[in-house]
């Protein structure tokens, strides 16, 4: 299979110079197994240029068929999705998966994002067929040739990672997620960073033990571990509430879980290129020091990557 | 008065190097009294850059004071609201001046954008700012740091966008972004509002090619923007929202095309400005 990063930034798209050469789109990224239809996960800016490129096959004449993998509705992950060519042509079709709140249906969600008075086009004018489909964590699934997995994340409201399988090799992308430490987010809205030092709930340091344990284990020998790294240590320490990791947080669950790359992802925004090298060479020397087999990278725009039997 | 601006692009932000000298990011502009005072026309992600840069002021200190007029709610000229520092800081007051039914509708816009299926920040009530939303009545001039501040409404796509007119001791500027005219062009009111504008700063998201196959979106041309600015007698042009898929290039002979046709039809003596994120202007 054949992994493309369309867009590797967290929160909000940041064109500049300081971002030419990660890239300043949000987060987006095409999983292409041999052969077969794209499976797209998250909807950030980054999936408009995918859009164009489809658009040059089979969706171009409204023949085309995608999967949305979404990993969570905050803006940042979905805020493209109306920019996506392939939607204005008769004949596509559109698979969108997301684990939803109880109380709000997914298609309620974007329907809503293109509403009246916040966007000119709605969802019901699209021309392409779409559907929605709500997942549980934990649930598995077949796309074509791939099987998808998921488990839920500790991020605020809600959030999932999915594993995809296909071609004999295997991709996690886990965004956006804190470490399961300090705070639970679930869906409350949290104002502030927990106490330093208070005592953690029974019941809140089991939710996070179980939460980590469905990380780690669908994690477990991937051949690419892409991983929410948005904040520094001192970053983390100031916005534990947030719901984001560290590099050195991601660099935990990849040797936990034995997986043989690890890329770093969902670069924060005001993260110069210069400041993001810095990042990715810390953290392969703290990977050196700790004898770590595994390969670590940091998403840019454009980032092409084979795995398995696709060569 | 001072303009800056903070993001001068339509619909979507367009990072990438083909955008960096025009700037990617989307419609906020900033305008300074003499006295000092802040007024900011929409919050595209240009605001986040303008909020970083305001924390070295009043508004690091949670004492800071804005009006902030809102054309129209579409994303790309609110999306920057969540990532607006000053708004985090308790103490500061914003003065959100929009279109609306009621005040209270107009709220209720804002707080959509932050519903928690959407965003972390769930409600306007948990920033730290306070907030005063109210509806702008069309026509009806009103004060905003120190400068009276008249509005109109454009037709903009099956929805409309308001036009802001901005006058400080006998200068004025008017924002008219997200303009689609009929074919006769502006209405009565809203050319009465451009009229003799020393700075006009009007929509030309598109070249006339695109906008003839896009009418439905409810955008301009730099031909509508260039016509409306010699009808209006305005002294300056500027270009403004352009389509995220123009590259500096594209917007070079966009600018380029205007001049010319501005040279053309009777608009010789209208000064004609490319807006560039960064760039400021004096009215």
């Amino acid at each position: 299979m054949k992994v493309k990063f369309w867009g590797v930034r967290g929160s909000i798209p940041v064109p500049g110079e300081s971002t030419n050469r990660y890239g300043g789109n949000t987060s987006c990224v095409e999983i292409r197994p041999r052969g077969g239809w794209p499976i797209i996960i998250d909807a950030g800016t980054g999936i408009r240029r995918l859009g164009k490129s489809l658009m040059e096959g089979a969706f171009g004449d409204g023949h085309g068929t995608a999967h949305v993998l979404i990993s969570h509705t905050h803006w940042d992950h979905i805020q493209g999705m109306p920019f996506f060519s392939p939607l204005y042509r008769r004949g596509n079709k559109l698979h969108v998966f997301a684990r939803q709140q109880a109380d709000t249906h997914l298609q309620a969600v974007f329907a809503s994002q293109t509403e009246d008075p916040y966007f000119p086009v709605p969802l019901v004018a699209l021309e392409a067929e779409i559907q929605f489909h709500e997942l549980v964590e934990g649930s598995q699934f077949v796309i074509d040739q791939t099987v998808v997995s998921c488990t839920r994340l500790n991020h605020p409201w809600v959030a999932m990672a999915y594993r995809l399988d296909c071609d004999g090799a295997s991709v996690v992308y886990c965004s956006d997620t804190a470490p399961f430490t300090d705070i639970l987010l679930e869906h409350e809205f949290i104002s502030k960073p927990p106490t330093p030092g208070a005592a953690m709930p029974t019941s809140m340091a089991d939710k996070l033990a179980a939460m980590r344990a469905g990380l780690v284990a669908l994690c477990r020998g991937t051949d690419l571990l892409i991983y929410d790294t948005q904040f520094t240590v001192d970053e983390y320490r100031q916005r534990p509430h947030w719901g984001h990791s560290t590099p050195e947080d991601a660099l935990i669950i990849a040797r936990e879980a034995g997986a043989r790359s690890l890329c770093l992802y969902h670069h924060a925004p005001m993260r110069t290129d210069e400041a993001q090298d810095a990042i990715l060479l810390a953290t392969r020397w703290t990977a050196k020091q700790a004898g770590d087999p595994f390969e670590v990278i940091a998403a840019f725009e454009g980032l092409e990557l084979t795995l398995g039997d696709d060569q | 008065m001072r303009i800056q601006f903070w993001g001068v692009r339509g619909s979507i932000p367009a990072p990438g190097p083909e955008t960096n000298r025009y700037g990617g990011n989307t419609s906020c502009v900033s305008v300074r009294s003499v006295a000092g005072d802040l007024i900011i026309i929409d919050m595209g992600t240009g605001l986040m850059h303008l909020g970083n840069s305001l924390l070295t002021t009043e508004f690091g200190k949670g004492h800071g004071k804005a009006t902030i007029l809102l054309s129209h709610a579409h994303w790309d000229h609110i999306q920057g609201l969540g990532f607006f520092a000053p708004v985090f800081i308790p103490g500061n007051h914003f003065v959100l001046r929009g279109q609306g039914k009621s005040s209270s509708m107009l709220e209720g816009i804002l707080e959509g954008q932050m519903d928690p299926n959407f965003s972390p920040l769930y409600t306007l009530k948990n920033l730290g700012a306070s907030f005063d939303v109210r509806a702008v009545v069309p026509g009806e001039p009103f004060m905003a740091g120190g400068m009276r501040v008249t509005a109109r409404s454009n037709p903009h796509g099956s929805s409309t966008a308001l036009a802001f007119r901005l006058e400080e001791d006998g200068r004025s500027f008017v924002y008219a972004s997200d303009a689609g005219y009929p074919d006769s062009g502006p209405s009565p009111e809203v050319l009465a509002l451009y009229r003799g504008a020393h700075v006009l700063l009007h929509d030309t998201t598109y070249i006339p090619a695109d906008q003839a196959t896009r009418r439905n979106r409810g955008f301009s041309s730099y031909e509508q923007a260039a016509d409306a600015a010699i009808a209006a007698g305005a002294g300056r042009l500027v270009t403004f929202h352009y389509d995220q898929d123009y590259t500096d290039t594209d917007v070079d002979a966009l600018r380029d095309a205007c001049r010319a046709y501005l040279d053309d039809h009777g608009g010789q003596h209208i000064d004609l400005i490319a807006a560039a994120e960064g760039m400021q202007l004096e009215v």
